[in-house]
């Protein structure tokens, strides 16, 4: 008898232990499978992508799509799935001047890339962009770069007072988020400690840029580039060969100026405000009075989100009453936003924007030193529409930064859309 | 009997995670002033039975630039000086009306500064008004335009984002997961600013009701300290003493039973009564005191259950502890500023959630207790479990009264996991019930009890 029951003991502690083992099992494996299922893509080796024409001859925008196809070639097809997107009005206006990754914008992100594949996205948008300095191509690419000073200035703590006691209270991802199924695991630029938190959701570095083509790059169809990320938003829409549209474009920069290790000083909104300085510093009393708006700026009045709010009664000083130097000076302060798009464009879009010049108004908030939070200027037309503020850093919080953002009345996304 | 419980708190607790995550993921994923690097003001509304108390947290930056008052450098002891021109502004920013724009009486009351930060901004200072909203006589609190331009009729860039943070007759009791109503802002096409049309649904009694006993539930269920108390007691329900130490053998299963339905329900009683006295007469109770003297009665359960030191009286003890863990109930409550009706409602409801999960944990554990009290490790398990509780009372007492430890934090946030603390419950109690069974079958003695392991409670 007490054999049977060691014998029964011993069964009973056997099961017990098989059962006990199973379910450690089934709970680490369960666990494992769904700290998986989320980083599982990309590790695996992705099905190579679809090649497409590259014509190395091309000009104009034939030489902008044979670099989109170039570029799209060194992608596997998972890359190319994220890069090639539909062109949707969620997917064109998902654009930010926020630090917040890929949950606000659509596309690939750079800092995945090989540099192969980065040398032919930077080559994509070297040939869409405009060729002068501190504007265009030129400008983007410091834009980028000032990221970077952001960046490690944020991890080496450089910046104001760290916060005290209560925590944040709301705030987030862009709605337009929506549009992309994007992982939001970015490796981000945010320090592990010290830093004063500004980083949002992707954080700061020239990694966290994203590009996006949506709708198919053709010299017949219509497709857009989208390119953007912290202060940076880039829309030049395609249409039969032709840019229809090279707005919304957004720039901003902090530091403003800042000197990299090898002793180059960079100013890369120097152009842009030099040319709103220019303008109104040419005003008299009288004209500022006249231009000088009652109402208070912390912002660009139509920054992400608020497409076609275009206001209905324009303010300001008319440049039809402007002498004919100061109407130059008001054509030279706008070149610089339209001199993101090739040089042809640019040129044509100028045209238009000379010939609406008397319909044209600029007004300014704040002072006209563009100096101090609160600063403001805006040039608003038939067509064209440009906005500059000054506010306080975020990281640099003794400095002020610049936001400013160009578009127009009816050609923003290549008049693709309209907005209610 | 057991196991169809077990199913209902875990559909219970579903609803009540449900409730806090959807608006929550709603707060997250639609909120359209996130685009803004520059901080944007949060109206948090309270809405009550007869006025909507709005919290304003207003960034001090664009407050000076549309009010002219700069609290930039302003230290808080100094805001006094400033209170009156800056409760005249905001009075005449804040302007609800009924739907057919009849004007609401707009009181403005504490003012304060705090830092804070929002996405993307930085760390920034923000000046906090609190304003009571009364709609005329008889005139819906659930439906009013919110006539609101405080910053944005200078400052046209700022965004006020507008949310419920609590709203009982709509289920919305807890205050942490705050739901969006609306954005003020302006409409730049006119270059207005709207106001907003709030509209808060139906409320109904029953939803504040079962809120309320959803909160109640959940109270008890991550507020591990009472819970602890209650399990700490009845640890050594089934021993008898003698001696001044548990070995006076095994009460029997009746007496047991008995007793431990007479300390749960002395607990019940006893927190009961607190907590409807201290409501309803809206008592102010220090809560540090209360909280300290819970930490307090903790550690003296588990004094207990290493060595007896009230045998027989456990019941009334549970029924005067009680008295105090009733009162940290009632703070709850108090927090809510409640109307008489709602706060009569609440209650029954509140303290329902408290007695069902209690009744629940304890029929949960009670199947281990007795088996527990059975095995021949019991000395050691039993020791061991009153250790463990005694440290984590040392540790909330400590906390309580000034020295904030780890202790303490560990002890806190093991309310965190109710599904693991269900869970081995649950476990314990099928693996005991079974035990039982199979020796009442096999008509044995409890004598060879090397075979069942129990975890400690």
């Amino acid at each position: 008898m007490s054999r049977d029951r060691t014998r029964l003991v011993r069964t009973r502690r056997t099961w017990r232990g098989i059962a006990g083992a199973v379910t450690a099992i089934v709970l680490v494996g369960g666990g494992f499978a769904v700290a998986n299922a989320s980083t599982d893509t990309g590790t695996g080796k992705s099905a190579a992508g679809v090649k497409r024409p590259v014509d190395k001859k091309a000009t104009g925008v034939g030489a902008v799509v044979s670099a989109a196809n170039e570029f799209l070639n060194t992608l596997d097809a998972d890359q190319q799935a994220s890069t090639l997107l539909d062109l949707t009005q969620a997917n064109a206006t998902a654009w930010s001047n926020l630090p917040c990754g890929s949950t606000c914008r659509p596309g690939i992100q750079l800092g995945s890339l090989t540099d192969t594949q980065l040398a032919a996205a930077m080559k994509v948008l070297k040939l869409a962009t405009g060729t002068g300095k501190n504007t265009g191509y030129d400008q983007i690419t410091q834009i980028i770069k000032a990221d970077d000073v952001l960046n490690a200035a944020q991890s080496t703590s450089s910046a104001g007072p760290a916060p005290s006691d209560t925590a944040s209270s709301t705030a987030s991802a862009d709605p337009s988020a929506t549009a992309t199924d994007a992982p939001t695991d970015v490796p981000t630029g945010t320090p592990p400690s010290g830093g004063t938190g500004g980083g949002g959701l992707g954080g700061y570095g020239s990694g966290v840029y994203f590009l996006a083509f949506l709708g198919t790059p053709s010299a017949t169809g219509t497709w857009q580039l989208h390119f953007g990320g912290h202060h940076l938003a880039l829309n030049l829409t395609y249409k039969n060969g032709k840019v229809a549209g090279a707005s919304p474009f957004f720039v901003g920069v902090e530091p403003t100026t800042w000197t990299d290790d090898d002793g180059t000083t960079y100013s890369p909104l120097a152009t842009m405000r030099d040319g709103l300085l220019a303008l109104t510093g040419s005003l008299s009393t009288e004209q500022l009075a006249t231009a000088k708006l009652s109402e208070s700026f912390s912002d660009v009045l139509l920054g992400p989100g608020q497409d076609g709010q275009f206001p209905e009664t324009k303010e300001g000083i008319k440049v039809s009453t402007l002498s004919p130097k100061q109407k130059q000076l008001v054509l030279k302060a706008i070149h610089p936003w339209i001199a993101n798009v090739d040089d042809a464009t640019a040129k044509k879009l100028m045209k238009t924007y000379e010939h609406e010049l008397n319909q044209t108004y600029v007004a300014y908030s704040g002072t006209t030193a563009l100096d101090t939070q609160g600063d403001y200027v805006r040039i608003d037309g038939p067509g064209v529409w440009v906005e500059f503020v000054c506010q306080n850093g975020v990281v640099y919080r003794d400095q002020i930064h610049y936001h400013t953002v160009y578009r127009d009345h009816t050609r923003d996304y290549g008049s693709e859309f309209t907005f209610s | 009997m057991t196991r169809p419980r077990t199913w209902l708190t875990t559909a219970l607790r579903l609803v009540a995670g449900i409730a806090i995550a959807v608006p929550a993921a709603l707060l997250l994923g639609a909120s359209p002033a996130a685009a803004h690097p520059m901080p944007h003001s949060v109206v948090q509304l309270d809405v009550y039975k007869d006025s909507v108390t709005a919290q304003l947290a207003l960034p001090v930056g664009d407050f000076a630039t549309a009010s002219g008052i700069d609290l930039t450098t302003v230290k808080s002891t100094a805001l006094p000086a400033r209170s009156k021109a800056i409760r005249t502004y905001l009075a005449a920013h804040i302007r609800p009306t009924t739907l057919k724009g009849q004007a609401w009486q707009v009181t403005i009351g504490a003012l304060s500064l705090s830092r804070t930060e929002q996405t993307s901004t930085g760390p920034y200072r923000e000046l906090v008004a609190k304003a009571v909203l009364t709609p005329p006589a008889g005139a819906d609190v659930r439906h009013f335009t919110f006539d609101y331009d405080v910053i944005v009729h200078q400052v046209v860039t700022h965004i006020t984002l507008v949310t419920v943070r609590q709203d009982w007759a709509a289920g919305q009791v807890t205050g942490d997961g705050a739901t969006q109503v609306g954005t003020i802002r302006l409409d730049v096409r006119h270059m207005k600013v709207p106001p907003l049309t709030v509209d808060l649904g139906r409320g109904s009694a029953w939803r504040g009701f079962m809120a309320m006993l959803q909160l109640g539930a959940n109270h008890i269920l991550t507020g591990t300290d009472h819970l602890l108390f209650l399990l700490i007691l009845l640890l050594p329900a089934p021993l008898l003493a003698a001696g001044g130490r548990w070995n006076g053998g095994l009460a029997g299963p009746r007496t047991a039973l008995t007793r431990i339905a007479r300390i749960t329900l002395a607990f019940t009683v006893g927190h009961s009564v607190a907590l409807a006295t201290s409501a309803l007469t809206r008592l102010q109770i220090p809560g540090r005191p209360v909280e300290a003297f819970i930490a307090a009665s903790i550690l003296v359960g588990a004094v207990h259950a290493i060595r007896p030191l009230f045998p027989g009286r456990e019941a009334l003890v549970a029924g005067v502890f009680g008295l105090g863990h009733g009162m940290a109930f009632s703070f709850v409550l108090a927090e809510m500023h409640l109307s008489t009706g709602q706060l009569a409602s609440s209650l029954l409801a509140f303290n329902l959630g408290i007695e069902l999960v209690q009744l629940l944990l304890v029929c949960l554990a009670l199947p281990s207790l007795l088996v527990l009290a059975r095995l021949r490790i019991q000395p050691a398990l039993r020791v061991t479990g009153a250790l463990i509780t005694a440290t984590a009372a040392i540790g909330w007492l400590a906390d309580r009264l000034g020295l904030p430890n780890p202790v303490a934090r560990a002890a806190d946030s093991a309310g965190a996991h109710t599904t693991g603390m269900l869970t081995v419950l649950g476990v314990g109690a099928v693996v005991a019930v079974g035990w039982m069974v199979v020796v009442r079958q096999r008509g044995r003695g409890a004598t060879e009890l090397e075979t069942v392991m129990e975890p400690a409670v």
